[in-house]
């Protein structure tokens, strides 16, 4: 390898991606941790109890729920930004790694995304 | 009102002493759910699940953003503990919770005996490195698979042995709904030559997509329950911060003493439930 600017650059710009999805995680968190305190806030407003058994998560109806302040539809937006936070940092990941010309850890990425899509499908399969 | 408040305040000791102690809020969210609020077993494993990736991102962040953790190296053995999680998660759906009960009692017997050892102590402190830690490649040398997941000053080996454990700690997070961080730190700290700083910065890391990859699963067998995960995982998230800020003026011996004896006589209630 030659010491030229080649691998100086290379090295900056994985600095700069880390940076980016350290950053990302951190913002996803904090808007986690909002839409977790709105539903929690709206929980003890109407009265419900935690240990009274919530509702599962249904995306057709989230939206008419958000609408009418309904303190589940908040509580599950902020856990599937909880959840999407470290997904979406191996999708950053993926991105950045495949601008520096890394190919092998752009594949490694799409395994980890891969191994969570069958993940998904085969629990919908059982379920469904 | 109160129980939401309670489990706030629960969640907020566990993300504390987590913080303070170097573990994830996991191995004590799960028997505060079960023991103090009567959860079963499983779904308060997938309302930790749900704690382990907020603690995990937020310090991942910090720790990314720092360029402590090594995200190649993470991001490699995280194809295998996604890959564990997967199989775990599966499993667990599959296990009586007396049998669950009986692993966590086992793990959680495991943790104090490590602590009690003074091994939670010792993390903070940076050991001397190994024979292989300061085996650098020479600048124009190729760069092989292993100098590329190697950072500055260290070089990892043995990654063969990091494979197969990082799956273990995939189908035993999946499992028990911890962070794994008892499992994979020691790994690529002791087998790998990882330094301990990046160790654990890694790890924290790696627990993010290791506990998503299961959480997503329990999420879509209706395991997690939103009223009990929202604010469980607030009180964590709170109990970590202050935690975080709180590491330097707790004096970590009493504390360390004080955990090992939560943690047997959490793993004792357990297993008389088992008998029970």
């Amino acid at each position: 390898m030659s010491a030229g600017a080649g691998p100086v650059a290379a090295e900056g710009r994985s600095v700069a991606a880390e940076r980016l999805i350290g950053r990302l995680l951190i913002a996803v968190t904090y808007v986690a941790v909002g839409l977790l305190s709105v539903g929690v806030v709206l929980m003890i407003a109407d009265g419900i109890s935690p240990l009274s058994g919530g509702p599962g998560l249904d995306f057709a109806t989230l939206g008419a729920q958000l609408r009418a302040l309904e303190p589940a539809a908040f509580l599950w937006l902020g856990l599937l930004a909880v959840v999407a936070a470290p997904i979406g940092r191996v999708i950053v990941a993926a991105v950045a790694f495949a601008r520096q010309g890394d190919w092998l850890m752009v594949a490694i990425s799409l395994g980890i995304l891969a191994v969570i899509a069958v993940g998904v499908g085969s629990a919908l399969t059982v379920t469904v | 009102m109160l129980v939401g408040l309670l489990m706030i305040a629960a969640g907020a000791a566990a993300g504390a002493f987590g913080s303070l102690l170097g573990l994830g809020g996991g191995v004590l969210i799960v028997p505060l759910l079960t023991l103090g609020f009567g959860l079963p077993l499983r779904e308060a494993v997938g309302v930790s699940l749900i704690c382990v990736i907020m603690t995990s991102s937020a310090s991942a962040g910090v720790y990314l953003e720092r360029h402590i953790a090594n995200l190649r190296l993470g991001m490699t053995l995280e194809l295998f503990t996604a890959t564990g999680a997967l199989l775990g998660g599966s499993i667990a759906f599959l296990l009586s919770d007396q049998l669950l009960s009986f692993l966590f009692a086992a793990l959680l017997l495991f943790v104090a005996a490590s602590m009690a050892r003074g091994r939670g102590a010792e993390l903070e402190v940076e050991p001397e490195p190994d024979r292989h830690a300061l085996v650098v490649p020479e600048p124009g040398a190729p760069q092989t698979a292993l100098d590329r997941l190697s950072g500055d000053g260290y070089r990892v080996h043995s990654l063969g042995f990091g494979v197969i454990g990082a799956t273990g700690a995939g189908i035993t997070s999946a499992l028990l709904g911890i962070g794994g961080g008892v499992v994979k730190v020691p790994l690529m700290h002791l087998a790998m030559g990882v330094p301990l700083r990046v160790a654990t910065a890694t790890s924290n890391m790696m627990i993010g997509i290791t506990a998503a990859a299961s959480a997503v699963i329990y999420i879509i067998h209706g395991g997690i329950d939103p009223y009990v995960a929202g604010p469980t995982a607030i009180g964590v998230f709170l109990g970590a911060t202050a935690g975080s800020r709180l590491g330097d003026r707790v004096e970590l011996r009493y504390l360390r003493l004080l955990f090992v004896v939560v943690l047997v006589i959490t793993a004792l209630q357990l297993l008389l439930r088992v008998v029970g």
